[in-house]
């Protein structure tokens, strides 16, 4: 018995640590010490409910600008902080100075998957001229793999 | 004693198998999160296609560039190159809607490729109109034609199938150039069961 566990323990350490370092892919990233460009950071408001979903995705910074065409642009910039792959999803809303929702048929929950201690920049575009603040909202992927 | 429970077993067996087998339906969200997905070109994907390409149109400012606020758009041919039937109008109408909110275009539907109108009666009232009125200017022209294709590509590495459809538009101006185009890929990738496929 005791021969058996012997045998089996270093094979279970091996598999162990294999599996931990096969399925942990985490992204390495280059980029300009002193940006050119100027980011406008805006101040935000965050409703936390989900905590696991916070380390997946986690809200670095939130900046803003105005296209050619007079539309709200807006570019959200996330973290996972895991070091393996996650899928969420995430959806925008838009409001008019009343603060009513801009209905729009492109308005839907979108599917991304992030790497490992990956940033990924999120951008979005406001349907109408009028539509002057936002929402985003961010969920878990719930669809069945 | 015993032939209380017997005369409950029947009833209680008969509910089990046939509430067992009950399908179960409900409403989800179109856009939502908890929509079906396969390999085929899933109610969403237009939706995921149409996001991403409106963001690009309207973030570029091509339709700010005509004289006359808003734009006139003319729908022209978008071809399906998949191996599926799909009616295009689930990309092309969501990209319409979206540039008729916006302000920036505005879609005619008297002018179709091959002389073929969207809306008969409109070109017909459209045309009676002109005549009574004894127009002499001619009849204004679109300042875009919107064409597209819609693209399939299949691949497969041991169990593991990937599709691939690759979205294209094309956003032409009346001088025939390409003022704007855009392409989104939606890739899928599912993995062969125990059994079957």
């Amino acid at each position: 018995m005791r021969n058996i566990t012997q045998s089996i323990l270093p094979a279970c350490l091996v598999a162990s640590t294999m599996f931990i370092f096969t399925s942990c892919t985490t992204v390495n990233t280059v980029e300009r010490a002193v940006p050119v460009g100027t980011k406008q950071v805006i101040a935000d408001k965050r409703v936390i409910t989900d905590d696991t979903l916070k380390r997946k995705v986690s809200i670095i910074s939130l900046n803003e600008g105005m296209t050619p065409g007079g539309f709200l642009q807006v570019q959200i910039e996330v973290l996972n902080q895991k070091n393996s792959m996650q899928d969420f999803s995430y959806r925008f809303e838009w409001f008019d100075m009343n603060g009513m929702r801009v209905d729009t048929p492109t308005s839907v929950w979108i599917p991304r998957q992030i790497e490992g201690q990956e940033t990924l920049s999120i951008t979005a575009v406001a349907p109408t001229t009028t539509a002057k603040d936002f929402r985003v909202k961010f969920m878990e992927n719930v669809r069945d793999d | 004693m015993k032939a209380k429970y017997y005369s409950l077993l029947l009833p209680v067996s008969v509910l089990l198998i046939f509430g067992g087998c009950a399908t179960h339906t409900r409403y989800v969200e179109t856009t939502g999160p908890r929509t079906i997905v396969t390999t085929d070109i899933n109610i969403q994907d237009f939706s995921y296609a149409a996001e991403d390409m409106i963001k690009t149109l309207l973030a570029s400012g091509a339709l700010d560039k005509t004289q006359i606020q808003p734009a006139m758009l003319a729908i022209s041919r978008i071809v399906n190159n998949t191996t599926q039937q799909v009616d295009t109008d689930l990309l092309i109408k969501k990209i319409r809607v979206a540039l008729n909110q916006s302000g920036k275009a505005l879609t005619t539907t008297t002018m179709g490729v091959g002389g073929i109108a969207e809306d008969p009666m409109a070109q017909g009232i459209q045309q009676e109109k002109e005549f009574y009125t004894d127009k002499k200017e001619p009849q204004r022209m679109p300042d875009f034609t919107l064409s597209g294709k819609i693209i399939e590509k299949r691949d497969r590495q041991d169990d593991v199938r990937q599709v691939t459809y690759a979205f294209q538009l094309s956003l032409t101006d009346n001088n025939g150039l390409a003022v704007w185009e855009d392409e989104k890929e939606i890739s899928k990738q599912s993995k062969r069961g125990v059994i079957g496929w």
